[in-house]
C-alpha cells in the first residue's frame, strides 16, 4: 500500500513537472481558470441580487451550495483527470492502455497517476473562498457535528463525480462515439447541484433522487447545515445519506471498471 | 527450469460484428447482431527453453501480435494452455510482467514528455531495481546503445532509432529473463538495424535472456535466430532451425546489378536474367545451386560492375512458397 | 472564388457526417437548455416580465442560446491551433488563397450545417415539447437573418484571432481556454445581458462578445427595434472589421515568427 501511494506520488510529480516546462503558460492557465470562476460567480451574484434570490434561497445560501460543489468537483477533476472519458478514450484507442498493462503496477493507480489537471487548483481555491465566505456570512448555528460532517460531504461529492468519470471511461472500452453525452451527468449534474432542488420540475428531481442520487450529496446536507426546512418531507436522516450516495456510486463505478478491464483483456483493442 | 514457455493448443477467437448497410440494416442491427468468428490463433503449440533466441514470423494478420499479446499477458486466450515461467500470464499479471521486458516497434514504453533519463529513473522505482544493479545496467547499456547523446532529451523529440535504443534499455533495466521484441528494426536504416541486432545478440549470449522476436525482415532472422517459427492464419507452419528452413524452402533470390558500361549480352551460368533495363540487370538464382557471393564472383570476372544489391526473399514469399509447394507434412 | 465555395460545401458536408456527435450534442443542448430554463423560471418567481422579456420569451431564450452556441462554436474552436501543431499549416499556407479566407470558408460551411442540425433542431424540439415564442413580422425575420450572419462573422474573427496565439507559443490551448470561457459571461450565453446591472452591460459592450449570442437573442425576442437595432448591427459590423483587421496584422506577424512543430 505504501509503495502504491509512493508510485502515485511520483507519477503525479511527472505530470506536474511536464506542465511546469512552460511556466508562463501554466501560470496563465492557473490564474485564468481562477479568474473565470470569479467572473462566473460574479455574474451569478449580480443576477441573484437583481432577482432577490432564487426559489426562496438567498444569495449567500446559494453561494454555500455553489462553493461546495465547485470545490469538490474541481478537486475531483484534478485527481481523476486520467479518467476524463474523452481523454481515457484516446488512451485506449491509441494503444497506450496496453503500456499500463505491461507494468507491474495496478491499472487504476496508473490511470489516476497518468494525468493531473493542476490548473483546476485555481478553481478549487476560489470555490473554497466562496464557500468560506458563505459559511461566514450565513446566519446559522454551527455545531461540532456540522463541522465534522462538512468534510464528509466534500469527500462524498468528490467520490460521486469521480465515479461518474470512471463509468464514462469504462464505456470507452466499448465505444468512443457520443461519449460527450456523459457530460450531461458530470457537468450537467455539477451545474444542477449549484442551485436548490426546489426549482426543478418533478421528473428531473426524481431522476436526481432515485437514479442518480445527486440530491443527497449537496442539497440535503445543505438543508441540515443551514437549518432550512425540508420541502419534500423525506425522513430526517436524509441529509446524512451523502457518504452512502457518493460511496455507492464510486463502488458501482469501480465494479464496472473492473468488468471493463476484463472485457478489454479478452477482446483486445 | 527446463522450459520457460509452454504453449499447448493455444486458441484465440474474435467475434467480428458484421455491419449491415443502409437504414433498414441499421435498424436490424439494433435488434440482432450478425457476427463471424475470426480465428486469429487456431491451435498453436510450442515450447521454448531458457536462453533461446527465437524468431516468430508470419505475414500481416497471421496471428503473431495476438500470440505475443497472450504471452505478455495483455490478452486472455479463448482456449488451450499457456505457461510462461511457470505462470499463467493473464492470471498473475503484475508478477508476470515484472519478469519480462517488451519492446514494440510502433509504440514506446517511456513517458512522452520526459527526458529519457527521468523515464528510466521512474522505471527503476516501479520495478524496484536495487541501486547497484541499476547503475551497473545503465553503465553497460549506455555504452552499448550509445545513449549519452540523448539521455536528457524528451522522448517525443527522439528519432526512431534513438527511441528504439531507449526502449531496449528500458526493457532490460530490471534484468528480465524473457524479452519480447515486436518489429524492433522496423523503419530503421541499415546501420541502426545492425547496431540493434548486435545488442540483442549480446543480451542473449552474455545475460542468457530468452528472446522472442517478431519481424518482417528476414535479415533480422538470419543474423540473430537459430530457431524460427512461422505462423500463418493462426496455425504454426514451421518450427525448427533456421538452417533447416533455408535448406528446405530457401528458394530463389534476386541480384540487382548496375553495370559500368552497356553490354549486349550479360548471361552467366546457373542464373537467369529476369529483368533488363539499360545498364541494369536483375538475376534470379537458386540458393541451393549458387550462393550470392559465387554469382557475384562469376559476374565480376566477366563484366565491369558499378553497383549491385541483393533482393532478399521476404517472409510472405517464403510462406507462399511453403503453401504452394506443400513442403510441410501435416 | 470557386475555391471558396468549394471549401464551404466540403466543410458543410463534413459537418453533416458527424451523426453520433451531433446526437450527443443535441441531447446535451436540450438538457442544459431545460436546466437553465428551470433556473430562470425560478428567478422570475411571480414576475411576468423582466426588462422587456416575458417568461415565455426567457424560456425561448434558453433554447436560443443553446442553438446559437452550436452555430457559432463560440467556446470550443481549436481548428487552426491544431493544424499549426500538427504541421498541416505548412501546406495550408501554400494554398493559393488568403489564409484567413481559407478558414473563413471552412467555418462558414460548418456554421451553416450546425445551424441546421443543431440550431434548427433544438428550436423545433423546444417548440414541440416546451413551446417557444417567434419573431413577429417580416421585418423581424429579416433583421434576424442579418444579425445571424454578422454574429457569425464577429465570432469567427474572434476565434481566428485567439487561435493565432499558436503561432507564438506551443501551449496556446491555455490561452484559448481562458479567452473562450471569459467570453462566456459577457456574450449573454448564461443570462440575457439585460438582466445585469447597467455598469456591467456598459463594460460588456466594450468587448465584441455581446455582439454574438446576445445580439441574436435580443433581435429574435424583439426587444431591440428601430434605432437600437441599427446601432447593434452597426456595432457588429464595426467589431467584425476590427477583429478581422487585428487578425490580419497578427497573421502577418505570426507568419514571420512561425515555429512549425511536427509530430
Amino acid at each position: 500500500m505504501r509503495f502504491a501511494l509512493d508510485v502515485y506520488r511520483r507519477l503525479l510529480a511527472v505530470q506536474i513537472r511536464a506542465q511546469l516546462q512552460y511556466p508562463v503558460a501554466f501560470a496563465l492557465d492557473l490564474g485564468g481558470t481562477a479568474l473565470i470562476l470569479i467572473v462566473e460567480f460574479g455574474s451569478l451574484a449580480l443576477i441573484l441580487q437583481r432577482f432577490e434570490g432564487i426559489g426562496g434561497w438567498s444569495l449567500v445560501e446559494v453561494a454555500f451550495l455553489y462553493g461546495m460543489v465547485e470545490m469538490a468537483f474541481n478537486t475531483m477533476d484534478m485527481l481523476f483527470s486520467g479518467f476524463d472519458p474523452p481523454v481515457f478514450g484516446r488512451l485506449v484507442r491509441q494503444g497506450q492502455f496496453d503500456q499500463l498493462l505491461l507494468r507491474p503496477l495496478g491499472i487504476t493507480l496508473q490511470v489516476l497517476g497518468s494525468r493531473c489537471e493542476t490548473r483546476r487548483l485555481g478553481r478549487v481555491v476560489q470555490g473554497g473562498l466562496i464557500f468560506m465566505l458563505a459559511v461566514g456570512l450565513v446566519d446559522v448555528r454551527w455545531t461540532l457535528l456540522k463541522l465534522v460532517y462538512l468534510p464528509v460531504v466534500f469527500a462524498s461529492v468528490v467520490s460521486f463525480f469521480g465515479g461518474l468519470f470512471i463509468i464514462g471511461s469504462t464505456i470507452t472500452f466499448w465505444t468512443v462515439e457520443s461519449i460527450e453525452a456523459i457530460n450531461v451527468l458530470t457537468y450537467g449534474g455539477h451545474e444542477m447541484m449549484t442551485f436548490p432542488m426546489t426549482i426543478y420540475n418533478d421528473w428531473l428531481r426524481r431522476f436526481f433522487t432515485f437514479i442518480v442520487p445527486a440530491i443527497f450529496l449537496n442539497y440535503y446536507p445543505a438543508l441540515y447545515f443551514l437549518d432550512k426546512p425540508d420541502p419534500f418531507n423525506l425522513p430526517p436522516f436524509a441529509p446524512f445519506l451523502a457518504p452512502l450516495a457518493g460511496g455507492g456510486i464510486l463502488a458501482a463505478a469501480l465494479a464496472f471498471w473492473r468488468f471493463g478491464i476484463r472485457h478489454y483483456a479478452s477482446t483486445g483493442s | 527450469m527446463s522450459r520457460i514457455i509452454v504453449v499447448s493448443n493455444l486458441q484465440k477467437h474474435f467475434r467480428v460484428f458484421k455491419h449491415r448497410r443502409g437504414m433498414g440494416g441499421a435498424f436490424r442491427n439494433l435488434f440482432s447482431r450478425q457476427y463471424k468468428v475470426v480465428r486469429a490463433v487456431d491451435g498453436v503449440s510450442f515450447q521454448i527453453r531458457p536462453g533461446e533466441l527465437v524468431g516468430y514470423l508470419g505475414p500481416n494478420g497471421a496471428g503473431k501480435s495476438t500470440t505475443l499479446k497472450m504471452l505478455t499477458g495483455l490478452l486472455v486466450p479463448s482456449g488451450g494452455e499457456l505457461w510462461v515461467n511457470d505462470r499463467v500470464p493473464w492470471r498473475e499479471r503484475q508478477a508476470h510482467v515484472a519478469t519480462i521486458g517488451a519492446v514494440f516497434g510502433q509504440r514506446t514504453t517511456l513517458w512522452w514528455d520526459l527526458p529519457v533519463i527521468e523515464s528510466l529513473d521512474l522505471l527503476q522505482y516501479i520495478y524496484k531495481i536495487p541501486p547497484h544493479r541499476f547503475r551497473r545496467n545503465m553503465a553497460e547499456f549506455r555504452k552499448m546503445l550509445e545513449l549519452d547523446p540523448f539521455l536528457d532529451t524528451p522522448v517525443r523529440s527522439l528519432s526512431l532509432g534513438q527511441r528504439m535504443r531507449a526502449d531496449l534499455c528500458a526493457a532490460l533495466l530490471h534484468d528480465p529473463i524473457l524479452l519480447f521484441l515486436d518489429e524492433p528494426t522496423i523503419g530503421l536504416d541499415v546501420v541502426a538495424k545492425e547496431r540493434i541486432r548486435q545488442f540483442i545478440r549480446h543480451v542473449n549470449r552474455e545475460r542468457g535472456t530468452t528472446v522472442i522476436l517478431t519481424t518482417h525482415d528476414l535479415s533480422d532472422v538470419e543474423k540473430l535466430c537459430e530457431r524460427v517459427m512461422i505462423i500463418d492464419q493462426g496455425r504454426l507452419l514451421f518450427d525448427g532451425a533456421l538452417d533447416t528452413l533455408r535448406e528446405r524452402f530457401g528458394g530463389k533470390r534476386a541480384l540487382v546489378v548496375d553495370f559500368a558500361q552497356e553490354y549486349d549480352d550479360v548471361t552467366v551460368a546457373d542464373a537467369q536474367v529476369i529483368e533488363r533495363d539499360g545498364r541494369r540487370a536483375v538475376y534470379q538464382f537458386e540458393q541451393e545451386v549458387l550462393t550470392a557471393s559465387e554469382l557475384i564472383g562469376r559476374l565480376s570476372a566477366r563484366y565491369r560492375i558499378r553497383d549491385l544489391s541483393v533482393r532478399e526473399p521476404d517472409i510472405e514469399a517464403t510462406v507462399r512458397r511453403i503453401y504452394e509447394e506443400r513442403l510441410l507434412e501435416g | 472564388m470557386r475555391l471558396f465555395w468549394e471549401l464551404v460545401k466540403l466543410s458543410f458536408q463534413r459537418q453533416l457526417t458527424y451523426r453520433a456527435a451531433t446526437l450527443a450534442g443535441l441531447a446535451t443542448n436540450f438538457f442544459f437548455g431545460l436546466l437553465r430554463a428551470s433556473v430562470l423560471i425560478a428567478l422570475y418567481g411571480a414576475r411576468r416580465e423582466v426588462e422587456g422579456i416575458s417568461l415565455d420569451g426567457v424560456i425561448t431564450y434558453t433554447a436560443l442560446s443553446q442553438a446559437t452556441l452550436a452555430y457559432l462554436s463560440m467556446f470550443w474552436w481549436y481548428d487552426v491551433m491544431n493544424s499549426v501543431y500538427s504541421g498541416d499549416v505548412a501546406s495550408d499556407l501554400l494554398k493559393p488563397m488568403n489564409y484567413f479566407v481559407f478558414w473563413l470558408a471552412q467555418d462558414l460551411g460548418r456554421a451553416l450545417a450546425s445551424l441546421l442540425t443543431r440550431g434548427l433542431t433544438i428550436m423545433i424540439a423546444y417548440a414541440v415539447f416546451v413551446g417557444i415564442t417567434m419573431p413577429q413580422g417580416g421585418g423581424q425575420w429579416l433583421a434576424l437573418g442579418v444579425v445571424l450572419a454578422l454574429s457569425w462573422l464577429v465570432s469567427f474573427a474572434w476565434r481566428f484571432l485567439v487561435n493565432l496565439a499558436s503561432f507564438w507559443t506551443p501551449n496556446a490551448q491555455g490561452v484559448g481556454r481562458f479567452a473562450f470561457v471569459l467570453s462566456w459571461s459577457l456574450s449573454g450565453f448564461l443570462m440575457p445581458l439585460r438582466f445585469f446591472p447597467a455598469w456591467f452591460v456598459r463594460l460588456a459592450y466594450l468587448t465584441p462578445f455581446p455582439y454574438t449570442v446576445n445580439a441574436v437573442v435580443e433581435v429574435y425576442l424583439g426587444v431591440l427595434t428601430g434605432p437600437g437595432l441599427l446601432r447593434l448591427l452597426l456595432g457588429q459590423l464595426l467589431w467584425a472589421l476590427a477583429l478581422i483587421g487585428a487578425g490580419q496584422l497578427a497573421l502577418r506577424a505570426g507568419m514571420r515568427r512561425l515555429v512549425i512543430q511536427g509530430g
